[in-house]
């Protein structure tokens, strides 16, 4: 084989496999309605027409508004619950089962019950995104706390430091990388069960949209709506947390991933 | 501790006993069997369900079945064809550079979109759920199947080559062991998905089963039934997840020893 | 989900050591017939880890105890402590300097750092203020002068991870003085440290306490540290842990370890100790 040239070498197989498949779908997409089966070029369109429409803004924050109240009630909630759980071993036991029903719960049937107990409204998503996310912090924390430093917990022991400095020095600096990998998973639940809740009880947001379209066998507007929702949020993981990841963790040498 | 597996034990159930109590105060408080129905009445429905027929004129047993058998179904081919796609992404370059631009992508898709594509694209039909399930699952297990095969421990492959052995021993005896833990944790998380991926299409548009049932009473604004199906669910789900995977995985690990947990 | 192991719970750590004065004023520490058992959870078996200790520490002085590793050496220093609890006997300690009514201040330092790294020096030892509610006001004196003490002078702002584990070590010395401990209890502190640093640290450590005076309770298994370190020294095997000896180093300080008093002196003991220990092996 030839040598290979610096500007050949940017044509990794994974951008290849990107064009190719985008020049694919255009192909494939004449071959079918815009309704059905719709281009890039065509959702660019639909998404161009969607969002030059004030409206649809208002729409997209409502959603937004939704998923950052459940994400946050379920990650504060989830972390105390999960340290607890993880601290007294008769917490644990007694509330394992619960936690363990609760992941068994689909999130499609909080929804329908939140709708028959609160009616089309806010509460539906937001109780359904709290109820599903809640659980997998909690999990996850739970898991931090088992990863603890048994030694440290002992140290701070003897110098006697109180609850409060234990938890401010030596538990929740422990727990950050816990917490940061469930704020991510949190974020990215929250967001796609905002979706199935808003479906079927919001009235408005973006998973009526979905549903609408859907309902309307128009899927052109409904993977304009769903393929741009899922870039904004895709942005929001890549800016919160990359970012927020380098200046976490630098008081470890050179480990930071 | 024998006292220690006793507490744990009395603890548990005291939990399962506390929760049907506080449910059942809390249904005689609202007082309203549209909005809380208590633990009897929910039961003696469950009962009901199985025993006669419902309004489409199949039992809960039938309805169950169908779910159970969509699971199933799309469990299998989720998993097999993750694991193939896993393994090929293990052993070529190529295919690993180019399949993982595409799966992250994939992953990120919410389930919901996934499940009206493939409906609308495949029908209101099995082959629509299929497709539904696969589309979600198949990535992930291939992701977790491409660690397990980066994973392996080459210095035991070699090994294997220096003692002649047989490509078919190799596999059975090397590979797969090895493998074993990645299939595993696929396998838990994969299943998960599936039913749910399952239930949600059956409530948009796959005729009959669970998922059909929950949409049908929720329509009818029924609670007592909504809550009937979703309790029939969730303990399904559990009896599934937790008895039968604890003990596949108890007889899968034996050759790690102390080490499993 | 793995559901069965230990959350990390505090309840366990009782009781306290009593807190008044011991047979005779000076003593900081008086330990008598302690005895703790220890069962195997799963099983029915107990095992005795420490029986029928006594043993007592003047204060101001440094006080050894030799014996193999394992055993119930850390156990012991853990319940002078007052973070594990024992089975009978008992352990009553002097109260603080000036404050007689105080449990008094006690340093630890154990085998390894067991530092925060993710707080700097600095904050490592401001924890152990912080811990003993020393006033804000002081602690940045005390941290300078304690880092000094230490070799560490300038060192306030490095992260642990980026010393090495002499220094570290170090660390864990001038936490445990910052806080002018009225007890020091050390469990073999230089036993995860390579010869050289070992015997440089052990110098060190006679330096900086010919300064401050906390009492010491020392806890090793090397002979010759005992016998360079201390003014007495308790001789104790293992399975279960009891003392079988106990001796007084009369020698003057500073004492250097190529001494020949020294060595004669660590020559006898040696053969009781290793007699013993392996004896009753």
């Amino acid at each position: 084989m030839t040598s290979v040239e610096p500007s050949e070498i940017r044509l990794s197989p994974g951008l290849l496999t990107i064009a190719a498949g985008l020049v694919a779908w255009q192909a494939l997409s004449l071959f079918f309605p815009p309704v059905i089966f719709p281009g890039p070029w065509t959702l660019l369109q639909r998404m161009a027409a969607i969002y030059s429409d004030p409206a649809s803004y208002a729409v997209v924050a409502q959603t937004l508004r939704r998923i950052f109240e459940g994400f946050a009630i379920a990650m504060v909630a989830g972390t105390a619950f999960g340290l607890l759980m993880g601290l007294k071993r008769d917490v644990e036991l007694f509330f394992d089962t619960w936690i363990m029903v609760l992941l068994t719960v689909p999130a499609v049937c909080w929804a329908f019950l939140s709708v028959l107990w609160f009616g089309i409204s806010d509460i539906a998503p937001i109780l359904t995104i709290v109820l599903i996310v809640f659980p997998f912090v909690v999990i996850n924390i739970w898991e931090g706390t088992k990863a603890m430093d048994k030694d440290l917990m002992e140290m701070g022991s003897v110098y006697r430091a109180d609850r409060s400095l234990m938890f401010r020095k030596v538990i929740i600096p422990q727990l950050m990388p816990y917490i940061f990998s469930s704020l991510r998973i949190a974020l990215s639940l929250s967001w796609k069960i905002a979706l199935v809740a808003e479906a079927f009880g919001a009235g408005d947001g973006i998973g009526q949209k979905l549903i609408n379209w859907f309902q309307d066998t128009r899927v052109d507007m409904m993977l304009a709506w769903g393929v741009s929702f899922m870039i904004v949020m895709v942005l929001v993981d890549v800016l919160a947390f990359r970012l927020w990841a380098r200046r976490m963790f630098d008081w470890r040498p050179q480990l930071a991933t | 501790m024998m006292t220690g597996s006793i507490r744990a034990a009395g603890l548990r159930a005291g939990s399962v006993v506390v929760l049907l109590l506080l449910w059942w105060i809390a249904a005689k408080l609202v007082h309203d069997p549209e909005v809380l129905p208590d633990p009897a009445a929910i039961a003696v429905t469950i009962a009901g369900n199985f025993q006669s027929p419902g309004p489409t004129g199949h039992s809960a047993i039938f309805h169950i079945s169908l779910t159970l058998g969509r699971i199933f179904a799309a469990f299998a081919a989720s998993m097999l064809l993750g694991i193939a796609i896993g393994l090929v992404m293990g052993r070529s370059r190529l295919v690993e550079r180019a399949l993982l631009a595409v799966i992250p992508l994939m992953l990120t898709i919410p389930t919901i979109l996934m499940v009206f594509l493939a409906v609308m694209w495949f029908g209101f039909s099995e082959a629509g759920g299929l497709v539904a399930v696969m589309a979600v699952v198949t990535p992930y297990v291939a992701v977790n199947i491409f660690e397990g095969a980066k994973a392996m421990d080459g210095s035991l492959i070699e090994m294997g080559v220096a003692f002649k052995a047989q490509n078919w021993l190799l596999i059975r005896k090397v590979y797969l062991p090895q493998l074993m833990p990645y299939i595993f944790s696929a396998f838990r998380y994969a299943f998960g998905m599936t039913w749910k991926i399952v239930a949600l299409a059956e409530t948009f548009g796959l005729k009959f089963g669970i998922g059909y049932m929950f949409f049908f009473w929720f329509e009818q604004f029924n609670m007592v039934q909504v809550m009937a199906w979703i309790v029939m669910f969730v303990v399904l789900m559990l009896v599934l997840e937790h008895g039968l995977f604890a003990r596949l995985e108890s007889r899968a690990f034996a050759w790690r020893g102390a080490i499993a947990h | 989900m793995a559901l069965g192991a230990r959350s990390i719970d505090r309840t366990h750590l009782r009781p306290q050591p009593t807190v008044r004065p011991g047979p005779t004023l000076s003593t900081a520490i008086a330990v008598h017939n302690l005895t703790k058992t220890f069962s195997k959870p799963g099983t029915e078996t107990q095992f005795v880890v420490l029986d029928d200790i006594s043993l007592s520490v003047e204060e101001g002085k440094f006080v050894t105890i030799v014996g193999p590793s394992g055993c119930g050496k850390s156990t012991l220093l853990n319940i002078i402590a007052g973070i594990e609890r024992y089975d009978t006997g008992s352990v009553q300690l002097s109260p603080r300097r000036g404050s007689p009514t105080h449990q008094p201040r006690v340093g630890y330092v154990f085998q390894s750092p067991r530092l925060l790294n993710w707080l700097t020096t600095a904050g490592n030892i401001e924890f152990a203020l912080e811990a003993q509610n020393v006033p804000g006001q002081q602690w940045k004196e005390r941290v300078t002068r304690q880092l000094e003490m230490v070799g560490l002078g300038g060192q306030e702002r490095n992260y642990p991870l980026r010393l090495s584990g002499g220094m570290q070590q170090r660390v864990a010395i001038a936490r445990a003085l910052a806080i002018e401990p009225d007890i020091l209890l050390m469990d073999e502190p230089f036993s995860h440290l390579d010869a050289i640093t070992a015997r440089k640290m052990r110098f060190d450590l006679m330096e900086i306490l010919a300064k401050a005076r906390p009492t010491i309770l020392f806890v090793t298994h090397d002979l010759a540290e005992a016998v360079f370190l201390s003014d007495r020294i308790y001789m104790m095997k293992t399975n279960p842990a009891r003392i079988f000896k106990e001796v007084a180093i009369d020698l003057p300080r500073p004492r250097k370890p190529e001494d020949p008093a020294l060595l004669d002196l660590e020559k006898n003991l040696v053969q009781e100790f290793f007699g013993v220990l392996e004896g009753t092996g």
